[in-house]
């Protein structure tokens, strides 16, 4: 472990929301999606932005949103939020040993707008000898500004724009994730529990009304990869 | 605006839910030594989800959504660029969808 505190300046939030341009069309393309199928979903340009300021997840937004009703089940997307986010207690627990010579109110400031996106660049820069810790709430603030903008422009946008479904903007999240199922299972160790979720969300999907497949998949699929670790062999 | 009383409440959750998962993993490294079998099921977490989200799609989905489906993961193969990949199986799918398959 390092002792004493990582530098925490101006200079690093500047390189930080310098740093994160490259990935800001990604987040733009992504938040209008969001902000098209919110607004399909019922929600009103200052809900979505609300929703969008107050989560800051655009995994657990989108899949809430398969969720959404009137009235919301309130339990239901909460736990889907959980299920969505769960990892990153992992990318947290990554930073301790980065962040954890910093006062609170800069080490917790900075993982409330951490995403995947912000927390594997700022390790990139800490990789590359640059430490200033400031570098993730810089790039994070950023990422937030911008996705809380593409969200109302989507809602805004989705009114002319009629079924998102038309557009293939539903398939987004799908899209998105297929792709991150390419670099994943590239580890072998990914396969079986990539198959035993998958699995068990068809099943679930069938058995219970509602996302709960999403949160049964995951537990069933994570806990059997967990299992087989243990394994001698 | 308005906004809906349950819609803010599941808004407030959901930021709860959503902050929670962020700040967690970090404070509780200062007491939990993350294990090789608590790593292991916290790094198979993301796989199982994406498994998870997009096995019932497949599934439940027509033409449009099974394209969309091979143009992300042609794309991505090819690429391995995802932004590229994302932007194509939409297109797929509107695609096929305009068609009418």
């Amino acid at each position: 472990m390092v002792d004493g505190a990582p530098p925490f300046t101006s200079r690093g939030l500047r390189a930080g929301a310098f740093g994160v341009a490259p990935l800001l069309p990604v987040v733009v393309m992504y938040g209008i999606a969001f902000g098209v199928m919110a607004g399909a979903a019922g929600l009103s340009a200052s809900e979505a932005a609300l929703l969008s300021a107050v989560v800051n997840a655009g995994g657990a937004q989108m899949a809430s949103l398969q969720a959404w009703d009137n009235p919301v089940p309130i339990l239901a997307v909460g736990l889907t939020t959980v299920a969505m986010n769960a990892r990153y207690l992992l990318l947290g627990a990554a930073l301790r040993p980065w962040f954890s010579g910093l006062p609170p109110h800069q080490s917790y400031s900075s993982l409330f707008v951490m995403g995947d996106a912000n927390w594997a660049l700022a390790l990139q820069e800490r990789e590359e000898g640059r430490n200033d810790a400031a570098f993730l709430m810089g790039s994070g603030a950023i990422l937030w500004l911008v996705w809380v903008s593409a969200t109302v422009a989507g809602q805004v946008f989705g009114q002319v724009l009629g079924d998102p479904a038309r557009f293939g903007l539903d398939f987004m999240l799908a899209a998105f994730f297929a792709t991150l199922a390419v670099t994943f299972l590239r580890k072998s160790a990914s396969l079986l529990p990539f198959a035993v979720g998958a699995l068990a969300a068809i099943i679930a999907e069938r058995l219970i009304a509602g996302p709960w497949y999403i949160l049964i998949g995951a537990a069933a699929g994570s806990l059997v990869g967990a299992l087989r670790h243990a394994d001698p062999a | 605006m308005p906004i809906r009383p349950d819609i803010l409440i599941a808004i407030l959750v959901m930021g709860f839910a959503s902050h929670l998962c962020r700040m967690s993993g970090f404070f509780l490294m200062r007491y939990v030594a993350i294990t090789p079998r608590v790593e292991a099921w916290l790094s198979a977490i993301p796989i199982a989800l994406i498994g998870a989200v997009l096995a019932p799609v497949a599934v439940k989905g027509g033409p449009p959504e099974w394209a969309g489906l091979a143009a992300a993961l042609g794309t991505m193969r090819m690429t391995g660029n995802d932004f590229l990949s994302a932007i194509a199986a939409v297109l797929v799918v509107a695609f096929v969808r305009w068609v009418g398959a």
